[in-house]
């Protein structure tokens, strides 16, 4: 389980509960079938080095340089991205984190030739992930009415 | 973050004199006897938070603290899916359990938050000679964890962990159980233990 904040790079399953406007962000090597998953919070690190898994600006660079150190190539990682929700609509009227956490990220993700492979952002709905770098990678999305999907 | 014994004290009776003022709000609108809880109170480190707050589904009526502080934080009503379903057939007179919430539920939530919460800080800022005001209620009604995580990334003053301050109101008759839960910013926290400590010095 993968607190806000928190990230782990393995081929064991990984999950995330209860991404509102926080980002759950999974990276995998199909070559090596070795991934990477953090649960991010906010999009700007204001230089704050202490939680790197918490923002944007840090948790990119930082999955891809564990997964780089392990022997994967930029080339061949594909991420996948859920949550970025605004879970109550009067406050979030004005600083939609969600949707800036979404932005910065697909930046960050370009920024070092990291390939997108799917998404499942937005909306008004909670979202749990689940991540099996062992079994091809298989990313699936839990909501609160009980459904799921695969990304 | 951490807080004295005596500060704890002084924050716990303040929560006791709001949430005694809520369940009196809650009692008169559900016509029933609630009980209510010694308000505990959780530091809380956010990679842990999902130790408070999971997967369940839940109805969170949550407001801004404005006033004196113009953001002070966060307070909000959260009562369980299957608790909030059971409070509005008391209020609307239903019975059926198994079914969607809908406009009228979510009317009624709103309105039993805005009551409860508005009676909270009345009787706080009564006490304290401070005012705290609720902003207009939003909810949201979905996985807990999601809903509360949300609003700790609105926070205005940018940490690592929150305080979280919740009293238990129940209602037996009518199975139905509930939280006030308060998340002020570190500034208006420090102000309220500052405002309590002012009052219990002697003369």
């Amino acid at each position: 389980m993968i607190g806000i904040g928190e990230y782990r790079v393995g081929s064991f399953p990984m999950m995330t509960i209860g991404l509102g406007s926080c980002i759950g962000l999974t990276m995998y090597d199909p070559n090596l079938r070795l991934g990477a998953m953090v649960h991010i919070m906010l999009p700007e690190s204001g230089g704050r080095m202490d939680r790197p898994g918490k923002y944007v600006d840090t948790a990119v660079p930082l999955l891809v340089k564990e997964l780089v150190a392990l022997g994967c190539k930029n080339r061949s990682i594909v991420a996948k991205i859920a949550g970025g929700a605004c879970m109550f609509e009067y406050f979030g009227t004005n600083l939609n984190i969600g949707e800036r956490n979404a932005a910065k990220v697909r930046i960050l993700l370009k920024e070092h030739n990291i390939q997108l492979g799917a998404e499942d952002v937005g909306g008004k709905v909670g979202r749990s992930v689940t991540f099996l770098p062992a079994n091809d990678g298989k990313v699936s999305i839990r909501r609160a009415d009980g459904t799921s999907s695969n990304l | 973050m951490k807080l004295s014994a005596v500060q704890a004290d002084a924050i716990q009776e303040l929560g006791n004199i709001g949430a005694a003022h809520a369940a009196t709000t809650l009692s008169q609108m559900l016509g029933s006897t609630i009980e209510m809880s010694v308000p505990a109170i959780r530091v809380v480190d956010l990679s842990q938070l999902g130790q408070y707050m999971g997967e369940e589904s839940a109805a969170m009526v949550a407001f801004e603290l404005q006033g004196d502080i113009p953001h002070g934080g966060y307070i909000l009503f959260y009562i369980t899916r299957e608790s909030a379903v059971r409070m509005t057939n008391t209020m609307l007179g239903l019975t059926e359990i198994n079914r969607p919430l809908s406009e009228m539920d979510e009317s009624a939530l709103l309105e039993v938050g805005n009551i409860m919460v508005s009676a909270f800080l009345d009787a706080t800022a009564e006490l304290l000679g401070f005012v705290m005001l609720p902003s207009p209620p939003s909810l949201s009604i979905d996985m807990a964890h999601a809903a509360m995580q949300s609003l700790i990334a609105q926070m205005q003053e940018e940490t690592d962990e929150v305080l979280l301050f919740s009293t238990e109101l129940v209602c037996e008759e009518y199975k139905v159980d509930s939280d006030i839960i308060m998340m002020p910013e570190r500034s208006t926290l420090l102000r309220i233990i500052e405002l309590l400590e002012n009052m219990m010095k002697p003369g």
